[in-house]
């Protein structure tokens, strides 16, 4: 097994048709380390979210690899990259993206009812209870706040026990104070399961939190460089 | 490629994969149906009008089964035309159970100067009825109902008589030669239903009374009929079945039609089945403009699904699995939908026995149907399938990127092949159902046709119209501007508005020329040839006094006169009737007895297609002239033999010559003209028609009416207009059943126009709100709203005109057979009703959005 949780070489990536098509991300070769906490920066369009689902197989290049957990996506079909996604990378969204039909419980143990898990619902409750949400097992996403909707989010992204988590901006829709003990979970738990954290951030106090911090501009790595704290 | 992912032990098996579908569905569902109204309305409305027609067909025929022996009056009939029973033939039918007769004929009631009319006689023995009751008023013992008294016999009249002839109980007609007294009337009879379509009330008498009349005769046009009973220890269907078998052996010569309680009326049955698939036609139309509104919600639904959809995506369920899951959802609320349909048709024929019981002229026994609803829901579930599946197909490919960029609207691209191959499956399905199942696959077929066609040619309508909106010059006002932009811009109301409110115009204006067509057929524009009165049963002493009377009844007028029977085709080149499978529209021809005649000469109106016509003193063999269109159907060739039987002899002739007949004249003619020789000897009445020059006035013909019941009292005259008035009685019942039908149809097509124009409005309000925010006043984006729905409206419209004329001629004179006139006033109503309502129905909306403050829509904008 190899010591890079992702591993990027090459890649080439336009989104659009025709005269709309824009080229975002530009010939980008990086790796991330097993355990290791990224944090991608820089300027609104700079490709950031892009380079993110990316790596999560949400996008496929144009061109160039992409090697998640040893695995090359470009060889997954689309229905072998959804299980692969189900199993091997929690995602976590600025807008939470619950279901609002399910409840707490139902939507942390999707991931594992879909992975065919037998016991997905006690292991989505101990999840909850992990993330401080034990009282709120059967409440539905609209009646939770913004940080219970995103800790929800974060337990869901977490319970199949992934080997990296991508986050999209996690506390972009939230308060400060919430933001902050959003973060401290992310973080907690992150170190707790040693998975590897890919997180895409406008907020350097965040950024500053993470291993290291690639810097973005026009579709390209500007900087790549340990995160000063 | 596919497979296990490396690293990863084994993929675990999809442990309760359709299980785990069926959980996420039911948990997603807890949203409600809020969205599906349209959906669940649509799909119950067409299974509602299948399971409807259905239930209430087999409630029919239950009826005539159960009813069989009621109907009959016996368990087995036995009818001869002309003559009665010979003393053998009632002997053979006498040996198997206790004989009943009735005879029955048409003939003039005539009440001195209060005038006379046309009248059914049934003359009946004293055992009748034997089965069910006859209920008159007052109730008068059988006995003291028909008894001669005071030089008069009684009768029973149809209250229809008395009020038409101004008469009352206890006064006097003459019928023939004889005096009768009307005694009753008549409330309920029994075996009303054998008699089928009758051209005039009731007149029931005794057997006694009717030889009275003198108007049996021989060649006169009575039909005699023996209902036999069985004794109650050799009655089953079994013992049934080896009577008949016996009597046709006992007595092959009779001739006679018979029909037993297990089949009393097939004409009938036959006519319900074939008229309930009619109405399933228009019932599987209504599911298919339904259908439009299927599609409609289910995109809107899986619209509003996208995130979700995207989410459990990026969570681990391939594309397949969430479409799966919708699909599950989608079925199951289309199966709330089928189950309400066929609950409300199921009970149709229920609410109808509870409601008329009684009153309805047609045995009705309230029956569940499981096979014909079984198919209803199988119609409703592939409906929805083959709607629903490219919307749903769609979710496959739902980019889970949505999550994390804005979305753009996305392009309408086809599902994966996988679902446009289980789309085709599900059509082919459809369409396969609905021709196996049909009485007559041609009909079934040509609707199939027409109803592609129609979603073929709208779908090209709805892209012409977006093309041509946004090659047109931009108009310089913004209400045009704006209105032509909204025809073509992405997401546009166009096409659905096209698709539903097109099928519905089309249907409508269909439905009316055919309903135009057919009442200008019956009743307001007779041939220019059609004669104004016909004459029955004149007899061949009085002929020619009787063209003399006309002469100088109605001087100027063309008069026909022809020698006429009635006889029974029983075989065709040796091969029985009854083995012979004829194709729908002539199986009528071997069905029954049909007049017949014969001619020295080529009869007015015919052309001969094939072969000669006979010498005029011909004296070989028997020769026949037969119809060309029903003889080729028949198979038959010049030189075959045909054997009819006539008085109860089988006679055989061969074919001479074929004749092309002018059936729209409604003049004399007769499917098969024999040679003179045929039937030399053999007695007959005359039929004549006389064609009054032009302008007859009512008052005229009545003139000639009376006229000729007082000289000739054992004719009877038949005005065309009266017949056809009371063929227009029945047609304007069919008409009423199809308009019935029809109505679920234009329901469910302006169901699915509000959900569309619902839908846009849901799109606009971005538009209204920004521009009133930029100054654009209410009345400003009224007139833009008003200027694109009016020309949606009117194009469609204008198609409508012209694939509703074109399927309504197509239905005219393909399927029915009949003229066809563009009667486009109803056609245009029709039309500009629905652009009307169209404008109506999308301005209410919009108007409720111009009312809204823009402050809180911006906010969540």
């Amino acid at each position: 097994m190899t010591d890079k949780a992702i591993a990027l070489d090459n890649v080439d990536l336009s989104l659009g048709r025709g005269a709309a098509r824009v080229h975002i991300l530009k010939s980008i070769s990086l790796s991330v380390g097993r355990g290791e906490a990224v944090g991608l920066v820089g300027p609104s369009g700079s490709g950031k979210s892009t380079l993110l689902m990316t790596m999560a197989g949400l996008e496929r290049p144009d061109s160039g690899r992409v090697l998640v957990d040893g695995t090359d996506l470009s060889g997954l079909d689309e229905d072998a990259l959804a299980r692969f996604r189900g199993r091997r990378i929690g995602i976590v969204f600025q807008s939470f993206h619950l279901v609002p039909t399910m409840t707490a419980l139902e939507n942390v143990a999707l991931p594992l009812e879909l992975a065919g898990e037998a016991d997905a619902h006690p292991r989505a409750r101990a999840e909850l209870e992990a993330v401080g949400l034990g009282g709120r097992l059967s409440h539905y996403p609209a009646q939770l706040s913004g940080g219970e909707q995103q800790r929800v989010a974060i337990a869901r992204a977490i319970a199949p026990d992934p080997a990296i988590l991508v986050a999209d901006e996690p506390t972009g829709n939230l308060d400060e104070g919430t933001g902050g003990s959003i973060v401290d979970l992310l973080f907690a738990l992150k170190r707790d399961r040693g998975a590897t954290l890919v997180l895409v951030t406008h907020d350097p106090s965040l950024a500053r939190r993470c291993d290291r911090t690639i810097r973005l501009r026009s579709g390209r790595v500007e900087a790549d460089a340990p995160a000063q704290a | 490629m596919h497979g296990t992912l490396p690293g990863e032990p084994a993929r675990r098996p999809a442990r309760g994969g359709p299980s785990l579908v069926l959980r996420l569905a039911l948990r997603e569902l807890r949203a409600g149906l809020r969205g599906f109204g349209i959906f669940l309305t649509c799909i119950a409305l067409g299974v509602m009008a299948i399971a409807g027609v259905a239930s209430i067909s087999r409630s029919l025929t239950e009826g005539l089964a159960r009813e069989g022996r009621k109907i009959l009056g016996g368990d087995a009939a036995f009818s001869l035309i002309h003559r009665e029973a010979s003393p053998r033939e009632r002997a053979v039918l006498g040996a198997r159970g206790n004989v009943s007769a009735i005879a029955t004929m048409r003939g003039m009631a005539i009440a001195g100067e209060k005038g006379s009319g046309l009248v059914e006689i049934k003359a009946v023995d004293a055992s009748y009825p034997t089965v069910g009751d006859l209920v008159t008023e007052p109730d008068l013992p059988r006995e003291e109902l028909f008894v001669e008294r005071d030089g008069a016999f009684g009768a029973a009249v149809d209250p229809v008589l008395l009020a038409r002839l101004d008469l009352k109980i206890g006064d006097r007609v003459t019928v023939g030669g004889a005096a009768f007294e009307l005694r009753a009337a008549i409330r309920s009879e029994p075996d009303k239903i054998a008699a089928g379509i009758g051209f005039g009330p009731r007149l029931l008498m005794s057997l006694e009374g009717l030889r009275a009349t003198g108007l049996v005769q021989p060649g006169s046009l009575v039909r005699w009929t023996y209902r036999l009973d069985l004794p109650s220890n050799a009655a089953s269907d079994a013992d049934l079945a080896r009577v008949e078998a016996a009597i046709a052996r006992d007595a092959p010569e009779a001739g006679w039609e018979v029909r037993s309680r297990v089949n009393a009326d097939p004409r009938f049955a036959r006519n319900i089945e074939r008229f309930a698939q009619f109405l399933t036609l228009v019932g599987l139309t209504a599911l298919l403009v339904g259908g439009v509104g299927v599609a409609n919600a289910v995109r809107g639904f899986m619209d509003g699904k996208r995130d979700t959809i995207a989410t459990l995506k990026s969570l681990g369920a391939p594309g397949s699995q969430v479409v799966a899951i919708y699909l599950v959802q989608v079925m199951l609320i289309a199966g709330l939908g089928i189950a309400i349909g066929l609950a409300l048709g199921a009970a149709l024929p229920f609410v109808l026995v509870a409601a008329l019981g009684g009153a309805l002229p047609v045995p009705i026994v309230a029956t569940l149907a499981p096979g014909e609803l079984g198919l209803a829901a199988v119609y409703g579930a592939l409906t929805a399938l083959a709607f629903a599946l490219a919307p749903l197909g769609r979710a496959h490919d739902v980019p889970v990127s949505g999550l994390f960029r804005d979305r753009v609207d996305p392009e309408r691209r086809w599902p994966r092949k996988r679902y446009v191959a289980a789309l085709a499956v599900a059509v082919t399905a459809l369409v396969l159902i609905s021709v196996l199942t049909a009485f007559d696959r041609r009909v079934a077929l040509t609707f199939i046709g027409a109803a592609a066609g129609a979603f073929v040619l709208l779908r090209g309508v709805a892209l012409g119209l977006m093309a041509l909106a946004r090659r047109l010059p931009r108009p310089r006002r913004a209400a045009p501007r704006l209105a032509l932009a909204n025809i073509h811009r992405p997401g546009a109301l166009t096409p659905s508005l096209v698709l539903s409110l097109g099928l519905g115009i089309t249907l409508l204006v269909a439905l009316s020329l055919i309903d135009a067509n057919m009442r200008r057929q019956l009743t307001q524009t007779l041939p220019e040839k059609a004669p104004s009165f016909f004459f029955l049963d004149i007899p061949s002493s009085q002929a020619s006094a009787f063209d003399a009377h006309l002469a100088a009844q109605a001087p100027g007028a063309a008069i026909q006169r022809v020698p006429m029977m009635r006889g029974r085709l029983v075989a065709i080149k040796g091969v029985p009737v009854g083995q012979i499978k004829a194709a729908d529209d002539i199986a009528w021809v071997l069905d029954g007895d049909r007049g017949i005649t014969y001619a020295q000469r080529l009869p007015e109106g015919s052309k001969i297609v094939a072969g000669d016509w006979w010498a005029p003193e011909h004296r070989g063999g028997n020769l026949v002239s037969f119809d060309e269109r029903i003889g080729r159907g028949l198979g038959l060739s010049l030189g075959d033999e045909i054997t009819v039987n006539v008085l109860g002899r089988n006679i055989t002739a061969r074919i001479a010559n074929f004749r092309r007949v002018e059936w729209r004249n409604i003049g004399i003619n007769f499917v098969m003209v024999f040679s003179p020789n045929t039937f030399a000897g053999a007695p007959h009445t005359h039929l004549a028609t006389a064609t009054l020059p032009d302008g007859a006035d009512a008052a005229r013909e009545a003139a000639i009416l009376r006229e000729t019941a007082k000289v000739f009292p054992s004719v009877t005259s038949v005005r065309v207009k009266d017949a056809l008035e009371a063929v227009n009685g029945v047609v304007s019942q069919l008409v009423l059943a199809i308009r019935g039908a029809s109505t679920i149809a234009l329901a469910a097509s302006v169901l699915v126009l509000a959900g569309a124009l619902a839908a846009g409005h849901r799109a606009r309000l971005y538009d209204a709100v920004v521009l009133k925010t930029l100054g654009a006043t209410r009345g400003r984006l009224l007139t833009a709203y008003a200027l694109e729905y009016g020309a949606l409206g009117l194009a469609t419209a204008a198609f409508g005109l012209v694939a509703g004329s074109l399927a309504g001629w197509l239905i005219v004179s393909t399927l029915m057979q009949m003229d066809f006139t563009l009667a486009l006033s109803g056609a245009f109503l029709a039309a500009a009703l629905a652009v009307v309502v169209t404008i109506s129905l999308g301005l209410l909306g919009t108007w409720r959005i111009l009312s809204q403050k823009p402050a809180p829509y911006l906010r969540n904008l």
